[in-house]
């Protein structure tokens, strides 16, 4: 089960607050490299919703990411509906998207689903690539931003967008951690851990593995509306199954089913790749040598080992207060992710 | 209360099922006793829907349920609990029996709201711990406990479907004399007016326990009646006898 | 065009030279899926190891047929390091940690042979002794491509053999339809596993090497394969060798055809026939095993 636990909360935050001041502080690259974090933070927080807390582990996530960045364009550019209404409208069909995934695979288990969704999502990136009227393999370019001049904000100024993507990104980050405390979140973790048994107490288990694959690709797709306004441009390179695969990848080395943890994921690989670029242009090999590393070491990512760190800490102490002997096997719920 | 009429299942030529009726009047105990392939088993899974009949009717409180699934019969008031555990490992036992609340409740919709925390929810889960011996490890996570309260736990798992009608698999498989001997305190201090029905090999505990039995052999009804009368039948004797043996 | 019998024929020559390279590909990865229920994501790496090394040592030598003997026995020692250096400590993990272990391998063999051998093209030429055209209802036909759809059939045949034959055979198709059982009747399920792997790794490097003169050899080769073969294994079925070639021959021949026929939708057929096959049937079509 997930609880907002304070040493969760405090690593939030501090992300959060280093966005902020980073939106204004770092020069022009390092607001790229920001937005960036963010949208891939998006991308992961809701892949761990779906695969680390949902136990439905996605191979077709970055399909939601293409499916709002280019509802958003179509509806701007074509159908001319407004930037912020488009934004909001682009996500009725990744909600819808993901539901139907969600229902058509709700049988489909393990090694399957990954295959299940690896076939939906490449389906996706080929119908794309190969259709003229979305611009095929060069995509669309020239996407607008919202307007917000209205109310005194200008969207064009790179501190200003960064800063609203950070603020995005925090706003989506408190909406899955109030989601996982609800009774859905609830039910979403018993799916996982027994789906046999959930359905035998009698419930009916597609809606919610529905319900929860929708979600996950609604905040998928709103990471691709703002990448379509961030970069101005959208290509069928943003649903390739290598970007699926590497938003696993910061999942798995933030820390899975923590919430938090693919975020400081997100934040690593993007920075890790772009240091790493620095002095080669191989960060593919890095990459993979530290993921394999991490499985190696149990796989609980670095966000993850520092939570069963601080957990070991307390559980010592709090052994020293009690009389010996009478602390099995007690588990304290506010440092437990399960 | 629970109501079945000429139940019959065939696999191939085989038939498992073979026009099985009995009935269980509100608050009844009633154990279905049988050696080994007697038709247990299929039985039992006709009853909570994981298995269609070919013929016959199985009624809930009046209603036949012949063609609902699992799920819809436990809304109904069927609730079941598994031969072997069948737990939420990684949750706590409060966690498990309050989710397991929360969806017979119907609070498990909500994307805000934490249903599981309702006061109503809480209080019944807590006093299910208590009903099945598990109060004092109400934090504890599933997968640190015994396999005894493991085993506890998977019938609190079945009362928290709050069914009218309790269904259990084997409960006591695989615990030693002692454990069984609890279980037996445990059914006995259960609600009075809760209506149940216990598939068992274990002659004693069917006997402790059973306000009447069924004994089944090749899938058909051989014995109906009293612990008392069956303990004295010479035709149960006679079908149970050898595997009786075997077993002790 | 399309009601040329001869341009027909050529296409389905090509289309059955490219399910026997799926082929070759994917059976290695169906048993050792359907044995251990391992999924192996860097199995078309270990194709691309094989085209690469090939490479060469065609280069070296000067002889194709050396590096056509030579790179599948190098692969099948890579994959036999990477089996005790990684793979058995997640062999019973779940999907995720071996989905994941595999995907890094990817990204690692990507820049090393990126690094080894540059992110060019590399052309490999056909011996000479294949390198001729043949002629066909009127239509020429690279005799190359005719000796790829004979070793496909005849790796299968040779693999058929020792799977219904011989006695090793009969364990691993024991094995795949139940490890346990057949683990209790004496079977060391651990060592057969890793042979099973092994003679994967063999066929991909035989994959790979003889693949490289249609297809010539670049990084990223081992990605546009990769995902044609899986499609392969599940619509197949795991652990099976119909599977395996029924599958390939119906993904080979909808591939070829579909860009012939429908070029627009030719992309996604094959992943429409996976979601199909998922929905409505999961477990493949000629699964190994009972349940």
């Amino acid at each position: 089960m997930y609880y907002p636990s304070k040493l969760r909360s405090a690593v939030a935050a501090l992300l959060f607050v280093a966005g902020i001041v980073a939106a204004f502080q770092a020069g022009y690259f390092g607001k790229e490299i920001l937005v960036e974090i963010a949208l891939y933070a998006l991308l992961a927080l809701s892949l761990d919703f779906l695969a680390g807390f949902g136990g439905m582990v996605s191979l077709g996530h970055a399909a939601f990411y293409g499916i709002g960045g280019y509802a958003y364009v179509i509806m701007t550019m074509e159908a001319g509906v407004p930037p912020l209404a488009a934004m909001a409208l682009a996500l009725v069909p990744c909600f819808a998207a993901g539901w139907l995934l969600g229902i058509v695979t709700s049988k489909v288990r393990g090694i399957f689903y990954i295959m299940a969704t690896l076939a939906f999502g490449q389906m996706i990136y080929v119908f794309t690539f190969q259709n003229r009227m979305l611009g095929g393999s060069d995509g669309v370019a020239g996407v607008p931003r919202i307007d917000l001049t209205a109310i005194g904000i200008d969207m064009n100024d790179p501190s200003i967008f960064a800063c609203a993507v950070v603020v995005a990104t925090g706003l989506v980050y408190l909406v899955f951690s109030r989601i996982l405390t609800s009774s859905f979140g609830r039910t979403l973790v018993g799916l996982h851990r027994n789906e046999n048994r959930m359905r035998a107490l009698g419930l009916s288990v597609r809606w919610y593995k529905a319900m929860a694959s929708g979600l996950a690709g609604t905040a998928a797709g709103f990471a691709g509306t703002i990448a379509a306004q961030h970069t101005m441009f959208v290509s069928p390179g943003m649903m390739d199954w290598t970007t699926s695969g590497e938003v696993l990848i910061m999942v798995i080395l933030g820390g899975l089913e923590t919430l938090i943890g693919p975020v400081v994921g997100a934040a690593f690989v993007v920075l890790l790749k772009h240091e790493i670029s620095e002095f080669t242009n191989h960060w593919h090999f890095f990459i993979g040598v530290f993921l394999i590393v991490a499985i190696l070491a149990g796989g609980r990512g670095l966000y993850g080992s520092l939570e069963a760190g601080v957990a070991r800490l307390t559980r010592r102490k709090s052994e020293r207060e009690q009389e010996p002997g009478k602390t099995t096997a007690q588990k304290n719920p506010e440092a437990g992710n399960a | 209360m629970l109501e079945v009429v000429e139940l019959s299942k065939a696999f191939g030529a085989l038939r498992v099922t073979n026009n099985v009726s009995f009935r269980l009047e509100k608050g009844e105990r009633r154990v279905v006793l049988g050696p080994n392939g007697a038709g247990k088993t299929t039985l039992f899974n006709l009853l909570t829907g994981e298995l269609s009949p070919d013929s016959g009717r199985i009624n809930i409180d009046g209603v036949t349920v012949n063609q609902m699934l699992p799920n819809e019969r436990v809304r109904l008031g069927l609730g079941r609990s598994f031969q072997k555990n069948n737990l939420f490992d990684g949750l706590t036992v409060g966690e498990s029996l309050r989710l397991a609340l929360a969806i017979k409740r119907q609070k498990t919709f909500s994307l805000w709201r934490d249903g599981t925390r309702d006061a109503g929810i809480v209080e019944r889960a807590e006093e299910i711990a208590g009903m099945v011996g598990l109060t004092s490890q109400i934090d504890v996570s599933c997968d640190a406990l015994s396999y005894g309260a493991r085993r506890q736990l998977e019938v609190g798992l079945a009362l928290a479907s709050e069914p009218k009608v309790l269904l259990m698999d084997e409960p006591t498989s695989g615990v030693g004399p002692d454990m069984t001997d609890a279980f037996t305190a445990m059914v006995g201090g259960l609600p009075r007016d809760l209506t149940i029905l216990i598939i068992e090999h274990d002659l004693d505990v069917a006997f402790d326990i059973a306000d009447s039995v069924t004994v089944l052999n090749f899938g058909k009804v051989v014995f109906d009646g009293t612990p008392e009368a069956a303990r004295t039948s010479r035709e149960v004797r006679e079908i149970y006898l050898g595997d009786w043996a075997g077993d002790a | 065009m399309l009601t040329d019998p001869g341009y027909l024929f050529v296409q389905f020559l090509n289309g059955l030279q490219f399910s026997m390279l799926l082929f070759l590909l994917s059976v290695g990865l169906s048993v050792t899926f359907g044995l251990m229920n391992f999924v192996n994501l860097a199995h078309g790496a270990l194709y691309a190891c094989g085209a690469f090394i090939g490479y060469s040592i065609a280069v070296w030598t000067g002889s194709f047929w050396a590096a056509f003997l030579l790179a599948p026995l190098a692969v099948c020692v890579i994959g036999a390091v990477l089996y005790g250096v990684l793979i058995r400590q997640v062999r019973s993990a779940g999907p995720l940690t071996q989905v994941l272990l595999t995907f890094g391998l990817i990204f690692i063999f990507l820049d090393a042979f990126r690094v080894i051998w540059g992110d060019l093209a590399l052309g490999v030429s056909a011996p000479t002794l294949l390198a001729t055209n043949i002629h066909i209802f009127g239509q020429t036909y690279p005799l190359y491509r005719l000796f790829l759809i004979a070793l496909g059939l005849a790796v299968y045949l040779i693999l058929w053999l020792a799977l219904e034959r011989t006695n090793i055979g009969a364990m691993v198709r024991a094995s795949v339809d139940n490890a346990e059982m057949a683990s209790c009747l004496g079977v060391n399920v651990e060592r057969l596993f890793f042979a099973v792997f092994c003679t994967g790794c063999l066929l991909a490097g035989l994959a790979g090497v003889a693949a490289a003169p249609i297809f010539s050899v670049y990084p990223g080769m081992d990605l546009e394969i990769l995902i044609p073969t899986l499609i392969v294994v599940v619509i197949g079925g795991l652990g099976s060798l119909k599977g395996a070639i029924v599958g390939s021959l119906l993904i080979g021949m909808l591939q070829t055809f579909g860009q012939v026929l429908i070029p627009q939708l030719a992309g996604s057929l094959s992943y429409i026939l996976l979601g199909a096959t998922l929905i409505l049937r999961p477990e493949g079509l000629f699964p190994a095993r009972a349940h």
